[in-house]
């Protein structure tokens, strides 16, 4: 119970700050959208292979703009020292990676939000009853994207150009993450229906688990390091 | 109360920033902490806050090994540094707020309002931290740190920022803390203003502690005494190396009193 107040008046405050800079939010935002169009206009994929391109063009797109608001993560910390203020008061080091990973979700859920539709439209996709599920799957994937980028974005936080080192030491780590989202994705946008995919589901949720356990564990030694 | 430090090192990569720095401090004690650019002062503050981890050597609090580990530790020790610790895009209002949510001193907001009063920025309150001004981002930290009460408080040189009335403001705070039985440690270059409110001064050396001073007679002679110290080197004669260099004698001028 600690942890979760702990984590939420984290989350209250990055959102707060958000709120009032909107520096995130719209660079991603812009980003995701941005990268949408280039696709529509790059590729010319014909109806009977939709199922089994667009979900990795959506699913990189989110990747891109995901990692840009996670170079962004503790960015604001960094200004004034306030890492060490956090670091200095009574807050557990698992709070602070829950609440830093929760607010990189939710700006992340929000972007989503708003560019998936825009991704239904540009690619002509029919089947709007699948776009719950699809949400439901997104949301999975980009949970286990927050909980690690979290981690290697703390990791990274003093190299020197973390911009450059944060995607090369994500991406290898996010490789079955990726393909357990694109193959369920894959799977609902071809049937509606996971099907042979369920055990890329278990993948994905197992995935989720494990980094947001490890997260939680060993985020004290990451930081304070 | 008594935090014991034991050949507490840092080293930072090849270099020592601090050696074999030994020292015992007790309940009420106000100590002092000098010397010129780079003789290890914030690296003592650091390791003392646990934002650094040391090299070697041990602090023990209460018994206890260390100012880290389990949370409830950390929360005793108070860091002050002018304009650093705060969120910028938060009020003031906020900022307390926020800080004392998270040290689980669930402040109300009478409590709140008077701790931004008694630091003079009541009216203030609700502007970002970003508009304030340094002397007051260092006031608005004064109102911070009594709401929360360390146990230990560590100042990094608090008064470059201060006017006079916030010069009086933070040595009222910090008489008053040592009076309820805190320990507080200053470093500074201040040093007729520090060593008037402390009872004892370490003077550091090239990360070496060549003094530790307490203040048994008048201020006078206190104050002497620890400019001697400063006018040494760490094997007790004049600084020949900067003598060598700069053709000149003892610390910078602007450490003596």
């Amino acid at each position: 119970m600690v942890l979760l107040k702990q984590a939420s008046l984290i989350l209250w405050k990055d959102l707060l700050l958000e709120l009032r800079r909107r520096e995130s939010v719209l660079t991603m935002f812009f980003f995701g959208t941005l990268l949408l169009f280039v696709f529509h206009f790059a590729f010319d994929v014909p109806p009977q292979t939709i199922a089994e391109l667009t979900p990795a063009l959506l699913w990189l797109a989110f990747l891109f703009t995901g990692t840009l608001g996670l170079a962004q993560l503790f960015g604001l910390e960094k200004e004034n020292r306030c890492l060490d203020a956090l670091l200095l008061a009574q807050v557990d080091r698992g709070a602070l990676f829950v609440g830093k990973a929760s607010f990189n979700f939710l700006l992340m859920a929000l972007v989503e939000i708003v560019v998936m539709p825009l991704f239904w439209i540009l690619f002509n996709l029919r089947s709007w009853t699948h776009m719950p599920a699809l949400f439901g799957i997104v949301f999975l994937g980009t949970l286990g994207f927050c909980v690690l980028g979290t981690l290697m974005s703390a990791t990274t936080m003093t190299a020197r150009a973390r911009e450059l080192i944060l995607p090369l030491v994500l991406f290898p780590l996010m490789i079955p993450l990726i393909l357990a989202t694109i193959r369920c994705m894959e799977a609902i946008l071809r049937t509606g229906q996971l099907g042979d995919a369920a055990a890329w589901l278990r993948l994905l949720i197992g995935f989720d688990v494990i980094f947001l356990t490890v997260g939680v564990l060993i985020f004290d030694w990451v930081v304070e390091a | 109360m008594r935090l014991i430090v034991r050949d507490l090192s840092k080293a930072y990569g090849l270099s020592w920033a601090l050696k074999d720095l030994t020292f015992d401090l007790t309940a009420g004690d106000l100590i002092a902490l000098l010397g010129s650019n780079g003789a290890g002062k914030t690296t003592v503050l650091k390791l003392l806050a646990g934002l650094v981890h040391a090299t070697s050597g041990k602090i023990v609090f209460d018994g206890k090994p260390g100012l880290r580990g389990e949370s409830g530790e950390r929360s005793i020790v108070g860091f002050l540094t002018p304009g650093e610790h705060l969120y910028d895009n938060l009020t003031a209002r906020e900022n307390l707020k926020f800080f004392t949510a998270l040290y689980d001193r669930n402040c109300s907001a009478s409590e709140i309002d008077t701790a931004l009063s008694d630091v003079g920025l009541a009216r203030r309150a609700n502007e970002y931290v970003a508009a304030l001004s340094s002397g007051m981002k260092c006031r608005l930290s004064i109102a911070k740190w009594k709401l929360l009460d360390p146990v230990l408080m560590l100042l990094d040189e608090p008064y470059g920022v201060l006017d006079a009335s916030g010069v009086e403001l933070l040595e009222n705070f910090l008489c008053d803390h040592c009076a309820k039985g805190r320990i507080v440690i200053i470093a500074s270059h201040h040093l007729e203003r520090v060593l008037a409110i402390s009872s004892r001064a370490i003077v550091l050396n090239q990360g070496k502690m060549i003094s530790d001073q307490r203040r048994q007679q008048s201020w006078e002679s206190f104050k002497t005494a620890v400019n001697d110290c400063l006018r040494m080197d760490p094997n007790g004669g004049i600084d020949k190396q900067r003598e060598g260099k700069n053709g000149r004698q003892g610390p910078a001028p602007s450490l003596l009193v």
